[in-house]
């Protein structure tokens, strides 16, 4: 009963959007309403025929667009978890190691700017990037550049809207892993010698590593489908795998190649994810 | 065979005013705020001692021991480790090593490299690392176990685990955060025995903080009997069992009989107290420096008391009272009894026959009696 619901709701909301989505990427475009051929007719004789068309996946290989905004997206989405993972673990240290009075504040603090809207957000540092934005006016006042600098529709500009957004996703799994680690650990490894630098390499980070995979996937997984930074702080060089899928969707009409678009970036993240979490059974298995 | 000959055990070095102490405590104060957790405290340890830190929660016996590991910083006074002192040394450089209370094992290492973990920040070669871990894993009877993780250890054998994590750097000074604290009754006395051993055959000096009085008891060359961040007594455990300097610390060791009385003879070779308390003026056999008619108390423990059903011959220290309670402990028996003077004391019989007929019972009177030297007397 218990697992029932869950399973319930990943039925429901998951499985079954993704076969509709799976059915759509193997019918045919057409200029209809809906904008595709039904996979399945009744021909005059009464025989039923289905009509699978594969054709949108091989569309994808032929036109490298798709391939380069694929690997672009893997590339900013892997960058991307990088640098939140440097940016969120000292901070996830610091809130694990602060007195447990402070702590439920510097997690609200980190938690804060999920009260305004995320789409609110990123056009909050529009006002920050943009040529006479708040940096570059701020950077010009002290004398630090001559000219403003060009931020804004650079993949610099996304790197920043996405590691500001996704943030909280790496620091929240990394603090849960580092604030149930023993203290004593560390003191142990003191006195058995270690150099602060050495216990943590040995104790802290090896032992945190479940945070580490976990805020990583937290974090890897929706940019690597992220349309809403790119098309607004992104160029129109910055090709994303989302952006892609909404103008398949929206603008070309072609409603099969944008669900095999959906189709392919689905398995090609739900491998890792599988791969990891065997690595993570056969890692609690031997322990 | 000269006297450097025998161990410091025997030899009881404290005694010894020219021997210089391996660790020397002065003036050591922890202060949180307005708690002061250790409060100016001296203390010397000897070279191969087995020391206790005995005492209650907040006693700061703990805190103590992590100023001499490094992990606290003491407010005001000086501490020195063979000479050396150790104040701006930090944990890391310390010729110290711990066993701590919780194990502290790391979970995410096998045992083997939970054990080489300190040779390894040494930089000793592998292969010496480990010929080292195999000859400590036999040592604490552990040979094979290399290869498990903490968490598929038994809690004795993760004990032991630490312990040869903590003896594998061979250092001079061993301190044993409550080491048989989280184990059963059993396998603690058993551990204890092997403890000592251990100890006696690598002349390791060891400092284990403990709240058991029987573990201390056991374990210790000397005790340092703590309360309130101060040393009540620093004695060997004979010493504070049978003459505790306070009531506060023979009310601690084991159990205790105390008396309030008023000095009503002060002579040179004995002096006597009149008890309201327990009804009677109470015979001590050595003199005691006090002034007549001074506040002090008299503390018996329940083992040096008979009882009787007829009037002992003997002209002092015998007083009447009503049994109350009978308990059979098997190797001996506990009976609570009220005096006439309204005071209730305990007193302890061996059983010394398997079966005793006519055994006194509750709701009986009974004689109570010790003789001149059985007691202590206080102070404070």
């Amino acid at each position: 009963m218990v697992i029932a619901i869950p399973m319930i709701w990943l039925l429901v909301f998951f499985l079954i959007p993704f076969a509709v989505v799976f059915k759509l990427s193997l019918s045919e475009a057409a200029i209809a309403r809906p904008p595709y051929l039904p996979i399945m007719t009744w021909d005059e004789e009464g025989i039923l025929s289905f009509i699978l068309n594969i054709g949108n996946y091989f569309y994808l290989l032929e036109d490298d667009l798709y391939i380069y905004a694929y690997m672009q997206s893997m590339k900013i989405a892997l960058v991307s978890t990088l640098i939140c993972l440097l940016v969120a673990y000292p901070m996830a240290l610091a809130i694990a190691r602060a007195k447990a009075g402070s702590r439920n504040l510097l997690l609200m603090l980190v938690i804060l700017p999920f009260w305004t809207s995320f789409l609110l957000r990123v056009y909050a540092w529009i006002g920050i990037l943009k040529t006479n934005g708040l940096l570059n006016n701020a950077l010009l006042w002290l004398g630090l550049i001559d000219q403003p600098l060009a931020i804004m529709q650079t993949d610099l500009a996304v790197y920043i809207g996405i590691v500001y957004t996704y943030l909280p996703f790496m620091i929240l799994p990394l603090y849960t892993s580092l604030v149930k680690q023993d203290a004593a650990l560390l003191e142990a490894a003191a006195d058995l010698g270690a150099r602060p630098a050495t216990a943590f390499f040995s104790v802290t980070l090896p032992l945190s590593f479940p945070g580490i995979a976990a805020g990583s996937l937290l974090v890897f997984i929706p940019v690597v489908g992220e349309f809403v930074i790119p098309a607004l702080l992104g160029g129109p060089d910055t090709l994303m795998i989302g952006k892609v899928l909404w103008s398949e969707f929206f603008s070309n009409r072609d409603w099969p190649v944008a669900s095999a678009v959906a189709t392919v970036m689905l398995v090609v993240l739900v491998v890792p994810i599988m791969l990891l979490r065997l690595a993570q059974q056969a890692d609690e298995v031997q322990s | 065979m000269t006297t450097d000959a025998i161990s410091p055990f025997i030899s009881e070095p404290w005694t010894d005013p020219s021997n210089k102490p391996f660790i020397r405590i002065r003036g050591i104060s922890r202060h949180y705020g307005a708690v002061k957790a250790v409060d100016n405290v001296d203390l010397d340890i000897y070279k191969g001692e087995l020391f206790c830190l005995l005492g209650g929660s907040g006693s700061g016996k703990t805190t103590l021991l992590r100023m001499l590991c490094g992990f606290e910083n003491p407010t005001a006074g000086s501490i020195e480790i063979d000479g050396q002192d150790m104040a701006h040394v930090p944990p890391f450089k310390r010729p110290v090593n711990m066993m701590f209370q919780s194990y502290a094992l790391f979970p995410h290492m096998s045992v083997a490299k939970n054990v080489g973990y300190g040779l390894a920040r040494d930089g000793m070669p592998k292969a010496q690392i480990d010929n080292r871990v195999e000859e400590l894993l036999a040592m604490v009877q552990m040979e094979g176990f290399g290869v498990r993780r903490p968490n598929q250890l038994s809690g004795g054998q993760r004990q032991r685990v630490a312990l040869a994590r903590a003896l594998a750097k061979k250092p001079k000074l061993l301190l044993l955060d409550e080491p048989l604290g989280a184990l059963d009754k059993k396998l603690r006395e058993e551990t204890q025995f092997e403890l000592m051993k251990l100890q006696e055959d690598l002349g390791v000096t060891f400092v284990v903080v403990t709240h058991d009085q029987e573990e201390a008891m056991t374990l210790a060359s000397r005790i340092a009997v703590m309360a309130d961040g101060k040393l009540a007594q620093v004695s060997t455990p004979r010493d504070v069992y049978e003459y505790p300097n306070s009531r506060f610390v023979a009310d601690f060791i084991g159990g205790v009989n105390l008396f309030e009385g008023r000095v009503t003879a002060d002579e040179e070779n004995h002096m006597k107290l009149q008890s309201s308390e327990a009804g009677l003026e109470i015979h001590v056999g050595h003199g005691v420096s006090c002034s007549p008619g001074q506040r002090m108390w008299y503390a018996l423990r329940p083992e040096k008391i008979r009882i009787a059903r007829d009037r002992p011959d003997q002209p002092f220290n015998v007083v009447e009272g009503m049994v109350e309670e009978v308990a059979y402990m098997g190797s001996l028996s506990v009976y609570r009894i009220n005096l006439d003077s309204g005071k209730q004391i305990k007193v302890t019989q061996p059983n010394l026959e398997r079966a005793q007929d006519n055994p006194i019972r509750w709701d009986q009177r009974v004689f109570v009696s010790w003789d001149s030297s059985a007691g202590v007397v206080l102070p404070s």
